[in-house]
């Protein structure tokens, strides 16, 4: 920028002297290039490969990736910060959007089930994996792993593309981790028990709909005020 | 600059545009805009972006039937560098039982949604940082760093095949999709969130 020998106005002046303010270039070019080759990988998806419905999820992808950068938005600080912090603002938030996401998915999946009074029709809509002592472990690791590396899958994925020379190399790592756990499959699966087969959808597992859904916002409104009484409790003690 | 030009044409206040957002031809800046700053450059609360997140990831059902996902595809990555590097990951018994789609004729990238939008994430995440004119590569500040990278991002890749998914796959769609393994994930990855912390302040600070 030429700004620095001309007389600055008096506004500019102040927003040089203000804390924190350091000019930097101005980015919005380069914006204005990747807005380019995203429009070209949609292109791609929807023109060349003939699939619309590509080309959309590639847009939500980018919208999932400004959400949470405008927001800062980070799942392992959700469950760290109860602990480390005290702070519950933001598992607070995890569980607003965990309930919104409910009502959601709930009203699809019971659209779908409501046709034929199938709950199979209904649990394609689900993502049922299976749970056992391997989801346990498995969770355990991973928020090991999260807390150490400063960010989760989508936190890794976020700060990569916000500059973090940290998480460029920790997604890598992460993918070699993912591929070595798919690839020893055979052993963690006879030690930890695993049964493919064992998925419970709790609508069906609890006899329908209501009570999946009363005990659903019910845990979920429980863990909200637990939370919100953490947060006050810490806020108290300093 | 275009953008510059077509902020002066712009209605309401831009007629009358204020003393900080002029530049040194006296045009309107931009990236001084409150209109601009409102949507690209302030920080949403973190209820804004959880409400946001939930929301694209039911549009994503709705569109897809298959909800947002992160660890999957990059387990398709790792598999496919291996095959680059000479390996056989179609052999893995893993795919067969689990996940049947990397062996489907025509799999690859750009036909995965997760691939999608995991790369549309970093890119997402680049974007709203330079609309905002924030980037800037955040160096490593000690060499603690690296340990804590890799160690971590092994563990995570690791735990997530382990539980099926991560905190996106196995809690984020999972509680919301009614399956009782993202409860459990749930719980269990406090647990080890409250085992990194301590880690974290011992080794790692």
């Amino acid at each position: 920028m030429p700004a620095t020998e001309t007389p600055l106005p008096s506004a500019r002046r102040i927003a040089r002297i203000a804390p924190a303010r350091k000019e930097r270039a101005n980015q919005l070019p380069y914006a204005l290039v990747l807005l380019a080759v995203a429009a070209a990988v949609a292109y791609e998806l929807v023109v060349r490969r003939e699939s619309p419905v590509s080309g959309f999820v590639w847009i939500v992808g980018i919208a999932l990736g400004l959400a949470m950068q405008r927001s800062r938005f980070c799942f392992t600080a959700a469950m760290r910060d109860p602990l480390l912090t005290g702070s519950t603002s933001l598992t607070k938030a995890v569980i607003v959007g965990l309930a919104v996401a409910t009502a959601g998915f709930a009203a699809a999946q019971f659209g779908a089930f409501s046709k034929a009074g199938q709950f199979a029709d209904a649990m394609k809509l689900s993502s049922l994996d299976p749970v056992g002592l391997h989801t346990v472990v498995g969770g355990v690791l991973f928020g090991i792993g999260a807390v150490i590396a400063g960010g989760c899958a989508t936190g890794t994925l976020m700060r990569a593309g916000e500059g973090f020379v940290q998480q460029w190399l920790a997604l890598p790592f992460f993918v070699v981790g993912s591929a070595a756990g798919a690839a020893s499959y055979p052993l963690w699966k006879a030690a930890l028990f695993v049964d493919p087969k064992r998925v419970v959808y709790l609508p069906k597992a609890l006899g329908g709909f209501g009570l999946a859904l009363v005990l659903q916002f019910g845990l979920l409104l429980a863990a909200w005020l637990a939370a919100d009484w953490w947060g006050k409790r810490k806020a108290t003690i300093h | 600059m275009t953008p510059d030009s077509e902020l002066s044409r712009g209605p309401g206040p831009a007629a009358t545009p204020p003393a900080i957002a002029v530049d040194q031809g006296g045009r309107v800046r931009l990236r001084e805009r409150e209109t601009y700053k409102t949507l690209f450059v302030n920080p949403w609360t973190y209820t804004t972006g959880a409400v946001v997140l939930a929301l694209l990831n039911v549009v994503l059902l709705l569109a897809t039937g298959k909800a947002w996902g992160v660890t999957t595809s990059l387990t398709y990555w790792g598999a496919w560098a291996w095959r680059w590097l000479g390996g056989q990951p179609q052999h893995w018994r893993y795919f067969a039982e689990i996940k049947p789609a990397f062996n489907r004729p025509g799999f690859d990238f750009l036909a995965d949604a997760g691939s999608l939008t995991n790369v549309g994430i970093v890119l997402g995440a680049l974007l709203a940082a330079l609309l905002a004119n924030q980037f800037r590569v955040k160096k490593l500040k000690a060499k603690r760093q690296i340990v804590a990278a890799v160690a971590g991002g092994l563990l995570m890749g690791f735990g997530a095949r382990l539980a099926f998914g991560c905190n996106i796959g196995a809690m984020f769609t999972a509680i919301p999709a009614l399956s009782l393994h993202g409860w459990v994930f749930l719980v269990s990855i406090f647990a080890g969130a409250a085992v990194g912390s301590r880690l974290l302040l011992r080794y790692f600070v």
